[in-house]
């Protein structure tokens, strides 16, 4: 994998290479986890907690509850190590179809 | 104290709303956003059934531009680049999270909605009030297709419609652009209580490096710090031509802020991107600057300051101009090239 040089430190600007197949949803990589305590609060989803992790580094780590997860983004931001990735979420539903979308628009 | 406002007849104990967002999609959030001293919440957009794809949202949603994380939210420059869309569920479920807010929360409660034909408006208007919302907020200005319809004839039609199908009162959140002012005035004509002033505007960025439009490859709603300039002067201009009441929103970072728009004719003001990068501590911590700055200024009662600004502001044939040209006409007179002679 070539590792570019990050234009938008955060959140790529682009969705995942998956995201056309499966609804992508934000995971915490733990060893990367410095427990700083940012990203729950940004959270609008209340899908992330702090857990204690008697093991790691720092004791305690950042998890993405799955469940409540939208996949919006935010957190990527608050992040200041870059810990945070997109993992697919294989039980995700598709909105509707692009067919089914019949509405004119009457501006644009 | 000095902070209670009366807003489109509702006694608010600090004049800062929630702005419509991802910040009001859920009533656990309106429990925060009071315990924080919001004054009210304006909660999420629910779109009319036709609008159904707009309950299903893409991911990601937001971008921060131009965002240093390092210094963890105190960068004053980014720009919130986003793909927000309508309220999560369906229409029953959006009526009952009006219920619900409204058993739960002491402020008030300002439903939001977006629909096209003026029968649809009036409905969803209807089942808000009969939910007991405190007042409708008419978003015929999202920046996110197909959120931004035609002036003249979609939205003058519905909010003629909604005015005349309820009784509480009837807020219209306008665009940044264009004819601010001129839609301003046709909202009061049609019987608004209030504008809210004004949505985020439609922009659009490229990531050079895969040579893409940025997220999804479609146009976003942008806002951020920068936003507010624009939006004093829409809320400047308003404030002068039309009598009912403003809700100003657009880059409020601070207290400061809310006090400039304040000084501009502005009776509350609406935050949302803060709380998005600072978190919901924003509230409190805006409130209790404004509170600073009226203890200072001995201010007791936000009223004495509304408007304030626009007294002192003149018209462009009343500058006062100095003359130039004696410095300027020499250095741009054109100089004759050497060897001939004029």
């Amino acid at each position: 994998m070539t590792v570019r040089k990050r234009k938008y430190p955060g959140l790529d600007p682009l969705p995942p290479p998956f995201a056309d197949r499966y609804p992508p949803i934000a995971v915490v990589e733990e060893d990367s986890c410095i427990a700083c305590d940012r990203c729950p609060p940004v959270c609008f989803f209340d899908a992330i907690v702090m857990e204690d992790r008697p093991q790691h580094k720092y004791k305690r780590t950042a998890v993405i509850l799955e469940e409540n997860c939208t996949g919006c983004g935010l957190c990527f931001e608050a992040c200041p190590v870059d810990a945070i990735k997109w993992i697919p979420d294989k039980a995700g539903l598709p909105g509707p179809s692009k067919s089914s979308d019949s509405v004119e628009d009457t501006d644009l | 104290m000095p902070l209670r406002t009366t807003f489109i007849g509702l006694s608010l104990s600090h004049p800062l709303l929630v702005a419509s967002g991802p910040a009001s999609h859920d009533v656990n959030q309106i429990a925060l956003a009071e315990e924080q001293g919001a004054g009210a919440v304006v909660l999420k957009t629910a779109c009319s059934d036709k609008y159904e794809h707009m309950r299903y949202w893409p991911r990601p949603r937001y971008k921060l531009l131009d965002w240093d994380k390092q210094i963890g939210g105190r960068s004053r420059l980014f720009t919130l680049y986003s793909y927000e869309q309508g309220y999560s569920g369906t229409l029953a479920d959006y009526w009952a999270f009006i219920e619900a807010c409204k058993e739960t929360a002491r402020i008030p409660i300002i439903a939001s909605i977006f629909a096209d034909a003026a029968e649809d408006w009036a409905d969803l208007a209807v089942r808000a009030e009969d939910s007991g919302a405190d007042a409708i907020e008419l978003d015929i200005s999202s920046p996110h297709r197909p959120g931004t319809l035609d002036f003249e004839h979609t939205f003058i039609a519905a909010i003629w419609a909604v005015r005349k199908a309820v009784k509480f009162p009837v807020v219209v959140k306008l665009a940044a652009g264009p004819d601010v002012l001129q839609q301003a005035m046709s909202a009061q004509e049609c019987g608004a209580d209030a504008l809210t002033l004004c949505n985020r505007i439609r922009g659009f960025d490229v990531d050079i490096e895969s040579q893409r439009p940025i997220l999804h490859g479609n146009f976003a709603g942008v806002g951020g710090p920068w936003a507010k300039y624009y939006t004093f002067r829409h809320v400047a201009e308003a404030a002068q031509h039309v009598q009912i009441p403003i809700s100003a929103t657009g880059g409020v970072m601070t207290g400061e802020d809310v006090i400039k728009y304040i000084l501009l004719g502005a009776t509350t003001v609406q935050i949302l991107s803060v709380i998005l990068v600072n978190g919901w501590e924003s509230i409190s911590k805006i409130n209790q600057e404004v509170e600073a700055y009226c203890k200072r200024k001995q201010i007791h009662s936000l009223q004495d300051l509304r408007g304030e600004a626009l007294k002192h502001m003149t018209s462009p044939d009343n500058i006062i101009r100095w003359s130039g040209e004696s410095k300027m006409g020499p250095r741009n007179r054109r100089k004759t090239p050497p060897g001939i002679s004029s």
